[in-house]
């Protein structure tokens, strides 16, 4: 038997409020997704007026960044680097959009979340980042609470 | 241009605080979908431990509901079963006939559809439902 991380329905809730709280007035509409070690989806969200493609694209986004392990910028660079292209993977759910960012916990892959709407790829990676932030602050909250038992603030009052 | 009545992400959330409230602990884990009159989603949720193919499921009954504007039992019974066809005819792959799927209805139109899946189909349906009358629209 082996031990699997995975990101839970509460800290994947957390990443997509993370996303639609940091997101401002002047944004278009978003669609959010987290999905888990296994690619599989675990949350999502459509703001009002997002569309069907940023349905897709968010999932896709969510999807390569668990499926490869790497951001999709990051990813892009590199099979750019090493004269790839994403047909090589031969799995239509690939994408090099960027705005997929890789859930890491204890140095293993939870998952993924994936940004799209904001008309911007490099916008959707830098709210899709808020996202996974919330979650590394979870478990740097985690960390100290293991080692110092003096209560650590609300978070959730602070971004209120 | 014509003005179209939409359903919104406000609605999607109320169905879902509404159905996470009514889960006991009979329940097994559960997946939810929403979606708009295209059978687009608007929120997806799986609970933890829930299998992927649950959501899966409910995606396609909320898809099926939504585009048909049917419940998809009503969809079974009335338009499969008692017409001798099989779901092959419809050509369209997500489709289901799976009990679980509900149609949402704002002033006479179909605006969506909303679907669980993790339990027996009944005690999804009864969960869909749930949601679809905390979203609180007019039908």
């Amino acid at each position: 038997m082996i031990e699997q991380l995975n990101v839970s329905l509460a800290s994947a809730r957390l990443a997509v409020d993370a996303v639609l709280k940091a997101a401002r007035s002047n944004d278009a509409p978003l669609a959010v997704a987290v999905v888990d070690s296994s690619c599989q989806m675990v949350y999502f969200n459509r703001q009002d007026g997002a569309t069907a493609v940023d349905v897709r694209t968010a999932e896709r986004k969510a999807y390569t960044a668990a499926f490869i392990g790497r951001d999709t910028a990051l990813w892009r660079l590199q099979i750019l680097h090493d004269g790839r292209t994403v047909a090589d993977w031969a799995n239509p759910n690939l994408t090099t959009l960027h705005g997929g960012w890789t859930l890491r916990r204890a140095s293993q892959v939870i998952g993924g979340i994936g940004v799209s709407g904001s008309g911007n790829e490099d916008r959707d990676e830098q709210l899709a980042l808020k996202g996974a932030e919330a979650l590394a602050q979870l478990a740097v909250d985690d960390w100290r609470t293991r080692r110092d038992a003096r209560p650590i603030r609300d978070r959730s009052a602070v971004h209120a | 241009m014509f003005q179209q009545h939409r359903l919104g992400l406000a609605q999607a959330e109320r169905a879902r605080d509404a159905i996470l409230a009514a889960l006991t602990r009979n329940d097994n884990p559960i997946a939810l979908a929403v979606a708009d009159e295209h059978g687009q989603p608007i929120l997806l949720l799986r609970q933890d431990g829930a299998p992927a193919r649950m959501l899966l499921r409910a995606r396609a009954k909320a898809y099926t509901a939504a585009m048909l504007g049917l419940d998809t039992v009503e969809f079974r019974d009335n338009h499969v079963k008692a017409r001798e066809r099989t779901l092959d005819d419809w050509g369209d792959p997500m489709l289901t006939t799976l009990q679980g799927g509900v149609a949402i209805r704002a002033s006479g139109q179909v605006v969506g559809g909303i679907a669980m899946s993790g339990n027996t189909t009944n005690r999804d349906e009864a969960l869909a439902r749930i949601g679809l009358s905390a979203m609180g629209l007019l039908a």
